[in-house]
């Protein structure tokens, strides 16, 4: 042991911290390794965004393990497939934790497994961070953090956004058509779409509900047509937006200006009656949001990676970005109480806010919810960018009328 | 009350989306009226049709026409290799199942390693395209896959009426040991149909490329409504896949122009409740 | 129940009680929830098999049932606030009903058997799922039930649940074992073969089917009841996919879809094949691997495992075969009124009058002949007094019983036997099983047991003792007609309607029928005797009733009637003499 006396006082204490600080920055993590246990839809109806959400966790635990890995420990994401199946997810859960005995949670993709791995998580105790989750007033479970940041009250808050942008045009719409899938969560926002434009005195000229997994959307496009609102609503998820609008050009027909919910950010922004179409997100991957903590790092390399795996669409989108805040948070809070505690961990989360790349999430509210961060995108040039609200919008880029 | 219009405009859409139903149920029908064999791997065949179909258009900017020409032969060779399967192991109807359903799945785990499960759209710049027809709308690709369908459909209805391998099939459908009694090559009717009907599914695949947005677990989407088309037109009756494939496309349609459209299957399953329990004689 | 039946049920508590000890001894969860879910498949897939396994009537709406019972069970407990154990027996009840009702439409209607049945089913499926989402029941958003409290029948949730799934997966094997070794089941599998000549052999085929329908379904619905507590979070999407509809048959056939422990074993193997691939590195490549192994197995095992396992096994340790009782009382003590009579039978086909007033008697201990030209309308009358054809006009009696009028399986358990002119076994049970159906269904209505050492008997009888164990395609034909008149007679007929029995046999064949048939007479029953072969007519028969184009043109003593003019002309053509 080096006494700094021995080293001549001050100045060899000074080395030695030096080196100990150089060293602890380059030491690759080392001992047992921190496993992060969880499951994705890998097969099966959910697969294609899930895929997004599985490069999107690879990346970050790759990161990790470059830099200090948590703890200064290597991660392991123990990553198993659902088959888009919740009693899969439930049972998987129930393996990670009493079989696999993971250290910490991530959660699975998507409203139903959400639900799924929240029971079993309540029953061990175990905090549960996830992505993609869409019925707030049905979570319960104290120790659960969600990085969809809806809100509360997403039926009222999005719609509330949506028009508002909207209001703020020159040409504010006054009837609104709503078409949606009866899939839970976007059926929910859609009809606090409906109650919202009621509120506000738009006319709801149409309000249709289609089953999810509906094939033929040509009856329907001829309703919204013979509706002629001045704003479509599609409650869409995945296929759907693209098959409304390519039913309504067959009709000859486009609406002034549409939303769609959930879509495919790859085929909408690439079709090409995709102009100008409006979704929900909460992240794109451009100024300012570029500037969100870790976005300058991880959507390029997102880029590559999806690439690389052969997926059509590379950019970071909502999906990819609500991933990688769910894992920013879960680093945070393992990295501020400096431990692998969930309970000290959720106290921490719930106390603390996290600086994410979707912005600075909370988790304080009602249901562990903080603010609603939604934001509307617009298709421009083949690109989606954020129009509003206006401080997060492109620079430049604002809502183009029709 | 929708208008006369709307109405009209959701029977042309339900007649078009019936047309592809029929399209997919036509290679379905025949093998397993013909061959008493229950193929579940039609679909997945019709989807790896489609994502050739988009694989040969948007790498190699191979038009849609061309590529169901080369994907045809390939399918019909495909559809002799299964069957050669199926012969050697002396496969029955019940045992069909499990089997197709296996190589399904086999198909769709394929897909899914090459094409990943992301979504895939073939972009055409005539996949909005179509045709004024007074006051209604006639999308061009439907229409060509309908037009496709009914042209298939008389084919092989003609080809199983009026040819001497036609009605050698049929023969052998009902009566095989009689059939092979009166000379009938039963080994290579069943191989040429199996080829047959994996063609068409080619032929199908070709159509939902255009048309539908491509993920592997769109393989299962299809089934019900086409097993409800196949069984009510009737077993290896191509006219009859045809019919109840309008029949059910138009249903549905117009239900969802007249009220909520989640209510559709409800109309055209209870559609053929009825039709099935009042009066089936016609099949 | 027998000795085999004993040991079976011992070994399924003693399993079942294991499986429980071992939940109280603390299972990680995980194990007990893999468990349950394999428990939840084994209870489908065997109740699936009841009817469709059994009775060959395919359904594709087991997923109907299943999700009848989940949205049950999550609409009293979350809507009415019913604990969670008493909607159970709810769910299983709601889907039972459903299929009783959707079985006494469907059953009555002949022509909906096969793919139909199966398309009927599949489209029940999608009706139910569309008015389950588009009403309050669930209207979209899904039934959440976190807050219904769970009995703790065991210290964990997920223990609970694996309870009541191992206890209801017991109750369904218990029932298919129970089913399978029993009249109804021994009637089922009969319907499986030939479901019209079950009926002529006195199954009741329209409530046997419902019976099981309903008994299928609700056992599905008691499945989705527990289900529903398990995913807790119940939606239309996952509830009424494609997945269980298509999962049990898939299980029921990789396993044996006609044994009773078949559905369970390719139950637990595609569930445990669905875990051995969740890796998320490999899940593609693993999902193709499993699905591989499934092509091969049921390709080289295409009855099923359970039934190849058992054919192994039979190899390596024969059964005994079980010893013949003393030669069965053959028929009941004749009965001066069981007297056969037609009384002005009609009975048309679309525009061709197949029967014009037909009118004969046959008494107890005679041999009745019915000849004529083809097409005279002989196996029309035939299906008429059994009960395959309703009569338009006329009356059928047997001594003081209406015929006309009633089912087939009620005219045969009268004591009326009738012969197939092509024989029609039950082609999928042995000869054994064949004459046991009509013993245990006949006029006798004897136990399955019972039936079988009394069709020991029969077999003897008719000379094919030795073929007990055959099945009908190792028969030739002269010992499949024998095998006709054996189940003829096993059901202790008052009178036996033999049709064409001598033709295709040669001639010591003949003979050895003719000495058969003489000595049913000789017992008392009542022979209608229909056959070309005029010298086997004037043989045997005491009067001769003679058919030409549906109408009786002679009757009378053999000599008389096959000489009367009309008679001879009708067979050989009028004599054209040129003067």
């Amino acid at each position: 042991m080096i006494s700094p006396r021995g080293l001549g006082g001050r100045g060899g204490l000074a080395v030695l911290l030096a080196l100990v600080v150089v060293t602890g920055a380059t030491a690759a993590p080392s001992g047992p390794p921190v496993r992060i246990g969880g499951t994705l839809a890998l097969t099966g109806p959910l697969a294609p965004t899930a895929l997004l959400h599985k490069i999107a966790g690879e990346i970050y635990v790759d990161e990790l393990n470059k830099a200090n890995g948590l703890l200064g420990r290597p991660v392991e994401w123990v990553l198993l497939d659902d088959q888009s199946k919740p009693d899969v997810t439930r049972s998987l859960y129930e393996k990670l934790i009493t079989v696999d005995k993971v250290d910490l949670l991530m959660g699975p993709y998507a409203t139903s497994g959400i639900l799924a791995a929240m029971g079993v998580a309540q029953r061990y105790q175990k905090m549960l961070p996830h992505h993609s989750y869409g019925m707030p007033h049905l979570a319960k479970y104290e120790m659960h953090f969600p990085t969809a940041a809806f809100g509360p009250e997403p039926n009222v808050t999005v719609p509330a956004r949506i028009y508002d942008a909207l209001a703020a045009t020159s040409n504010p719409p006054k009837s609104v058509a709503i078409v949606t899938s009866k899939f839970p969560s976007a059926q929910f926002q859609s009809n606090g779409a409906r109650e919202v434009a009621e509120k506000r005195g738009l006319k709801v000229a149409l309000y249709l509900e289609y089953e999810f997994g509906t094939r033929d959307f040509g009856a329907i496009a001829a309703r919204i047509k013979d509706a002629r609102p001045d704003f479509l609503w599609v409650g869409a998820l995945g296929l759907d937006g693209n098959q409304v609008i390519e039913a309504m050009k067959k009709l000859d027909y486009m609406p002034p200006r549409q939303f769609h919910l959930f879509p495919a950010p790859g085929p909408l922004a690439l079709a090409p009656d995709g102009k100008l179409a409006l979704s929900h997100t909460f992240f794109e991957a451009h100024p300012p949001m570029l500037s969100n903590t870790g976005a300058a790092r991880l959507v390029p390399l997102f880029h590559d990676r999806a690439a690389k795996a052969g997926v059509p669409y590379v950019n970071v989108d909502t999906q990819a970005a609500g991933s990688f805040a769910a894992w920013q948070v879960l680093e945070a809070a393992i990295t501020a109480t400096k431990s692998l505690d969930d309970k000290a961990m959720a106290q921490w989360l719930k106390k603390n806010p996290v600086d994410t790349i979707l912005g600075r999430l909370r988790f304080d509210g009602s249901n562990n919810y903080g603010d609603d961060l939604s934001k509307l995108k617009q298709v421009q040039d083949g690109k989606w960018v954020v129009v509003w609200p206006r401080e997060f919008a492109a620079p430049g880029a604002r809502l183009l009328p029709p | 009350m929708p208008s006369l219009t709307l109405l009209g405009q959701a029977v042309v859409s339900g007649l078009l989306a019936g047309g592809i139903y029929g399209l997919l149920a036509l290679g379905l029908s025949l093998s397993w009226g013909l061959l008493r064999l229950v193929n579940l791997a039609h679909f997945a065949l019709a989807l790896l049709g489609a994502y050739l179909t988009y694989q040969l258009g948007t790498a190699w900017l191979v038009p849609p026409w061309l590529a169901t020409l080369l994907i045809v032969p390939a399918f019909f060779a495909l559809g002799l290799g299964l069957h050669a399967v199926f012969a050697y192991f002396r496969v029955t109807e019940f045992t069909s199942l499990l089997v197709t359903f296996g190589v399904a799945v086999i198909l769709e785990s394929a897909i899914q390693w090459f094409w990943t499960a992301d979504y895939r759209r073939y972009e055409t710049a005539y996949a909005t395209a179509s045709l004024r027809v007074g006051p209604f709308f006639v999308p061009t690709l439907e229409l060509l896959a309908g037009l496709t369908a009914a042209a298939l459909a008389l084919v092989t209805w003609a080809w199983l009426r009026f040819t001497y391998i036609g009605k050698a099939l049929r023969a052998c459908a009902e009566d095989p040991a009689m059939a092979v009694a009166f000379g009938v090559n039963r080994r290579a009717q069943a191989f040429l149909l199996s080829g047959v009907s994996a063609a068409y599914a080619g032929v199908a695949g070709g159509f939902i490329a255009l048309i539908a947005t491509l993920a592997p677990a769109q393989i299962w989407a299809w089934v019900g409504v086409v097993f409800a088309v196949v069984i009510i037109g009737g077993l290896a009756n191509p006219l009859g896949a045809l019919l109840a494939g309008l029949l059910i496309g138009v249903s549905e349609s117009v239900t969802m122009a007249v009220v909520t459209p989640a209510w559709a299957p409800l109309v055209s399953f209870s559609v053929l409740i009825l039709i099935l329990v009042l009066r089936p004689d016609r099949m | 129940m027998s000795g085999a039946g004993g040991r079976v049920a011992t070994g399924l508590v003693l399993a079942a009680a294991a499986l429980a000890g071992l939940a109280m001894l603390g299972l990680p969860a995980f194990y007990e929830s893999f468990l349950y879910l394999i428990f939840s498949w084994i209870a489908l897939a065997t109740s699936w098999s009841l009817l469709s396994g059994y009775a060959g009537y395919f359904s594709f709406g087991h997923g109907a049932f299943f999700g009848a019972g989940m949205y049950t069970t999550a609409t009293l407990t979350t809507g009415l606030g019913a604990p969670f154990l008493a909607t159970l027996p709810v769910a299983g009840a709601v889907a039972a009903l459903l299929a009783a009702g959707i079985g006494a439409v469907v059953f009555r209607v002949r022509r909906l058997r096969g793919e139909l049945f199966g398309l009927l089913t599949l489209a029940v499926g999608f009706v139910l799922a569309t008015i389950v989402l588009n009403t309050r029941i669930d209207g979209g958003p899904g039934v959440y039930l976190s807050a219904v409290p769970l009995p703790r029948l065991l210290a964990s949730p997920t223990g609970t649940l694996y309870l009541l799934g191992l206890g209801l997966a017991a109750a369904t094997l218990g029932a298919a074992y129970g089913i399978a070794h029993s009249r109804l089941g021994l009637g089922l599998f009969a319907i499986h073969d030939d479901e019209d000549a079950a009926e002529g052999k006195g199954v009741p085929t329209f409530a046997y089917k419902l019976l099981a329908f309903a008994l299928s379904a609700g056992l599905a619905g008691v499945a989705g009841g527990i289900h529903a507590m398990y995913v807790s979070y119940v939606t239309v999407g996952e509830t009424f996919s494609i997945t269980v509809p298509l999962y049990v048959v898939l299980m029921s056939v990789l396993g044996g879809a006609r044994h009773w422990l078949g559905p369970a074993v390719g139950a637990t193997l595609i569930t445990a094949s669905l875990y051995a691939f969740t890796g998320g590195q490999q899940a593609v490549l693993g999902r193709a691997v499993v699905a591989l192994a499934l092509v091969v197995v049921i390709l080289v095992l295409p009855e099923g495992v359970v039934p190849a396992g058992l054919a192994r096994w039979r190899r390596w340790r024969p059964r005994p075969v079980p010893v013949a009782l003393a030669s069965p009382a053959l028929v009941a003590p004749p009965r001066a009124d069981a007297v056969l009579a037609c009384a002005e039978v009609w009975r048309a086909f679309g525009g061709i009058q197949a029967l014009r007033g037909v009118s004969l008697r046959v008494e107890p201990g005679e041999i009745v002949g019915l000849v004529g030209p083809n097409g005279s309308g002989k196996t029309t009358l035939i299906n008429v007094i059994s009960g395959d054809y309703a009569a338009d006009r006329g009356r059928v009696t047997l001594g003081a019983e209406t015929l006309t009028g009633r089912p087939a399986h009620d005219i045969a358990g009268l004591g009326v036997a009738r012969t197939y002119q092509i024989p029609r076994p039950f082609a999928r049970l042995t000869a054994l099983d064949n004459v046991a159906v009509a013993a245990t269904f006949g006029a006798a209505w004897l136990t399955p047991a019972e039936a079988r050492a009394d069709a020991r008997g029969w077999l003897e009888f008719t000379g094919l003792g030795r073929r007990a164990a055959a099945l009908p395609h190792e028969l030739n034909l002269h010992e499949r007609k024998f095998l006709e008149l054996a189940r003829a007679l096993a059901g202790r007929p008052r009178v036996i309607l033999l049709d064409e029995v001598l033709s295709g046999l040669n001639p010591a064949e003949i003979a050895s029928a003719i000495r058969l048939i003489q000595d049913i007479r000789a017992r008392g029953v009542a022979v209608l005797f229909v056959e070309h072969l005029i010298r086997a007519v004037l043989e045997l028969c005491d009067r001769v009733v003679v058919l030409n184009e549906g109408a009786v043109i002679a009757s009378g003593s053999p000599r008389e009637a096959m000489r009367a003019e009309r008679v001879v002309e009708v067979y050989l053509g009028k004599a054209h003499v040129v003067a």
